[in-house]
């Protein structure tokens, strides 16, 4: 699915008892471009994630993706815009350890429209094999190293075809040569068919290759560069 | 919670049950000539679904699904019949399941479909010529 | 339509008001699944919380089996005691307990009772309705062998047909139940009286030869050993219910006065109608005529009120224990709540969330309750296998359908409670599940 602009004005997250964790006076980000966000931990980097996929919901101002208002949907449109659109890879992977790579990747099928489910499972496989990892059913993904574990959460994000994909520290719970093969296969198949991408990530490689670098600091956008 | 219940509550979701009212109910004598031979109405009504007000006697056999319908109360009756004719206007019951005993002077109403003739039960070898079958029954 | 239902096998109502009790768990497992692929999910959170599931599982079980357990063992009880009186229509003996003469007379559970005179065997003997008469006299023993006199028409009314050898026809002989450690040909001499009280040496000199054995019927006549009445009578030193030109020829007719006297006499009427009439005939101030079947009809619902009672606690403990499941799940649901805010934060629909929740909660159920239900047969198995032995009652475990209901009703109803541990999930911040 081709990418989709985000538009953000005037936005406030705050957490409980009232305090911002981000403000966003005004943000841009063009379709099919790379953004990676860095700051010092604790500086809203992943609030901003959360607040851009619609998981938290916002105290005040505008959040839109392309033409869709993301921050006046109610929780199910959220869900279903994540569900549609978006494509999340967290820090620790998160996989079902129990169900194979397949089924991780392919998990979306689960909860899917019927019609859809068939298109997520070969998308699904297909990232998998573009990443390394042969479909294997028997083998349940607890038993895979941190590395592919990693790139199994990719194909996951991507089985549904999302216009969007965000990652929050995806290479961070890697070593060296692992974080370096991800960040490469996130930024090249994340970046397939012109999808959007942040990254909330330190990693360095992941900055070399971003079209763009935001900046958090204090829970406030700081000025960006290309 | 009791299998009576849960039969009552078939029998709701299949139908409207019909109450049934014990004046509807027809009595023993209806059914017998002074000749011990079969009324008209008797014969009209076999193979029916009819209904017959009496008494459960005391059963001749546990945890069956058999028992003898009388006109009055099993304990009282003996004495006031001559022992050789007594009481051959009864009524054999088979009901559709295992049931309960009631008191011999507890007045119920038998539901079943009337079945006329000589017929000796294979089982217990107990003969009945006028049987109300796949009965159930109710204290009135 | 009401007439229809009733028309209906009774399997036919039992099987529908069966899957009626189910219902409810059907359409809600359908509305809540619909458009959804739990199973993977479902079999992945299980594996993850394998022994806590198995915990719940065997409590639900081990209550569901105690309800069933109880049902089944009081229908193997009451079928049992019910075959075991099939053959004893109407009992004649001297007034005094009916409930006594019954165990002595049908189960064989020996007491000291009064004795029935020859002047009023033969009139019940003579009686034009009576079809078949015999007595019943029982007192000695052989080991743990009841060793009862009766006559050879009883014999036949009791076994109907022999399955080895042939009738006792002379004072000497004798026919063993199936379970009695005697073989056709075999010798024994019977001791008076029963149990730790027989006069072992009493009958020094009488001797029995066994010529003939008995099928097994299930009951405690299994166990006991068959010989003329006129044997037991002679063996005691008494008249043997003939006059002096007898023919040695056992069984009916008897001379009222040279009839000792028997403690209880079987009797059989032509018709049902006589049935009744032969009672009321011979419940007088000389005797007492009672139906076993009645006075067992009686203990039966006496024994179904105690069981009643017990089922009631039986459910307050599958209530207690499924409150408590659920209360564990609502937990367990806190175990799996990361993995549960990974899906909601990936997208999956709240509905998604809840129906995988609520599937986890009733599958633990529904294995729960087909375990319960296997093991209240089982152990209703191992009691009736006891109480065989015991009593040589053939009791019987059966999985019926009053079990099956009850079983069908708790998986919908608590399928409905679970419904709540479900709902919780869907309260839970996605954030703070996903930190873990």
């Amino acid at each position: 699915m081709a990418g989709l602009p985000l538009r953000i004005e005037g936005l406030t997250v705050s957490g409980e008892g009232g305090r911002t964790l981000l403000e966003v006076p005004e943000l841009s980000i063009e379709p099919g471009t790379a953004v990676v966000v860095r700051g010092p931990s604790g500086a809203g980097k992943s609030t901003f994630l959360y607040a851009v996929s619609g998981i938290l919901p916002v105290t005040a101002g505008r959040i839109l993706w392309g033409d869709q208002v993301l921050s006046e949907m109610n929780d199910p449109a959220r869900a279903a815009f994540r569900r549609n659109q978006v494509g999340f890879v967290f820090q620790d992977h998160l996989l079902f350890e129990e169900l194979s790579a397949f089924g991780n990747a392919s998990i979306a099928a689960l909860y899917a429209p019927k019609n859809r489910r068939a298109g997520i499972r070969s998308t699904g496989t297909e990232q998998l094999e573009k990443l390394g990892l042969s479909a294997d059913e028997h083998r349940i993904s607890g038993t895979y190293s941190g590395g592919e574990r990693q790139r199994i959460a990719v194909a996951r994000a991507l089985a549904a075809d999302p216009a969007i994909v965000l990652a929050d520290e995806p290479t961070a719970s890697l070593d060296r040569e692992n974080a370096d093969r991800l960040a490469d296969d996130l930024m090249q198949l994340a970046r397939d068919n012109g999808r959007t991408l942040i990254a909330v990530t330190h990693d360095p490689a992941m900055h070399a290759q971003a079209d763009r670098v935001i900046d958090i600091v204090d829970g406030r956008i700081q000025d960006s560069a290309a | 919670m009791h299998r009576r219940q849960f039969i009552a509550l078939g029998a709701a979701f299949m139908a409207t049950p019909t109450l049934l009212r014990a004046e509807d109910a027809f009595r023993m004598r209806d059914f017998y000539e002074k000749d011990q031979s079969f009324t008209p109405l008797a014969k009209e009504l076999q193979d029916e679904r009819i209904s017959v007000n009496g008494y459960m006697a005391p059963p001749l056999k546990a945890d069956s699904t058999f028992f003898v319908l009388t006109k009055r109360p099993m304990a009282v009756c003996p004495f006031c019949e001559t022992e050789a004719e007594w009481p051959d206007d009864i009524m054999a019951v088979y009901t559709q399941r295992v049931f309960r005993v009631v008191p011999f002077n507890r007045r119920i109403t038998v539901t079943g479909v009337l079945s006329l003739g000589g017929y000796k039960d294979p089982e217990t070898g107990f003969v009945s010529r006028v049987r109300l079958e796949k009965s159930t029954f109710e204290l009135v | 339509m009401m007439a229809f239902w009733y028309d209906l096998p009774v399997a036919v109502q039992d099987g529908l008001v069966g899957l009626m009790l189910l219902t409810p768990a059907i359409v809600l497992g359908a509305v809540v699944l619909r458009g959804f692929e739990t199973r993977p999910l479902l079999f992945a959170l299980v594996r993850q919380q394998v022994w806590l599931s198995i915990v719940f599982v065997a409590l639900i079980a081990v209550s569901v089996g105690i309800g069933v357990g109880l049902i089944a063992q009081e229908r193997g009880l009451r079928q049992g005691t019910a075959r075991a009186a099939d053959k004893f229509d109407l009992i004649v003996a001297a007034p005094g307990s009916e409930i006594t003469a019954m165990l002595a007379a049908v189960y064989l559970q020996a007491s000291d009772m009064p004795l029935i005179d020859g002047e009023t065997y033969h009139d019940i003997e003579s009686h034009p309705r009576a079809e078949l008469v015999a007595p019943i006299a029982f007192g000695d023993s052989w080991k743990d062998a009841p060793v009862v006199g009766t006559t050879p028409q009883f014999v036949v009314h009791l076994a109907e047909s022999l399955t080895e050898g042939r009738m006792f026809a002379s004072e000497e002989e004798a026919i063993a139940g199936a379970r009695v450690p005697l073989s056709v040909g075999d010798e024994f001499s019977p001791a008076h009286g029963v149990g730790g009280a027989a006069e072992e040496d009493a009958h020094r000199g009488a001797n029995y030869t066994i010529t003939g054995k008995m099928p097994l019927t299930g009951t405690p006549w299994d166990r006991a050993i068959l010989v003329p009445v006129e044997a037991v009578w002679g063996v005691h030193g008494l008249a043997v219910g003939h006059g002096p030109e007898w023919d040695g020829v056992v069984g009916p007719p008897f001379e009222p006065r040279y009839f000792p006297g028997t403690p209880a006499v079987l009797v059989r009427a032509d018709s049902l109608g006589s049935t009744y009439g032969l009672q009321a005939t011979f419940n007088n101030d000389e005797t007492m005529a009672f139906f076993p079947g009645t006075i067992l009809a009686r203990l039966h619902a006496l024994m179904g009120d105690v069981r009643q009672l017990m089922s009631v606690l039986a459910v307050i403990t599958q209530v207690l224990v499924t409150a408590s499941v659920l209360a564990g799940l609502m937990m367990l649901t806190k175990l799996l709540s990361r993995r549960l805010a990974l899906l909601r934060a990936l997208g999956a629909p709240g509905r998604f969330v809840f129906a995988l929740t609520w599937s986890y909660a009733v599958f633990l159920i529904v294995i729960g309750a087909a375990s319960g239900l296997t093991l209240g047969v089982l152990a209703s198995w191992a009691i009736s296998q006891a109480i065989t032995a015991r009593t040589d009652i053939l009791v019987q475990a059966t999985l019926d359908w009053p079990e099956i209901h009850i079983v069908a009703g708790f998986i919908s109803l608590t399928s409905i409670l679970a419904l709540l541990p479900a709902l919780l999930t869907m309260k839970r911040s996605v954030i703070a599940g996903l930190r873990g």
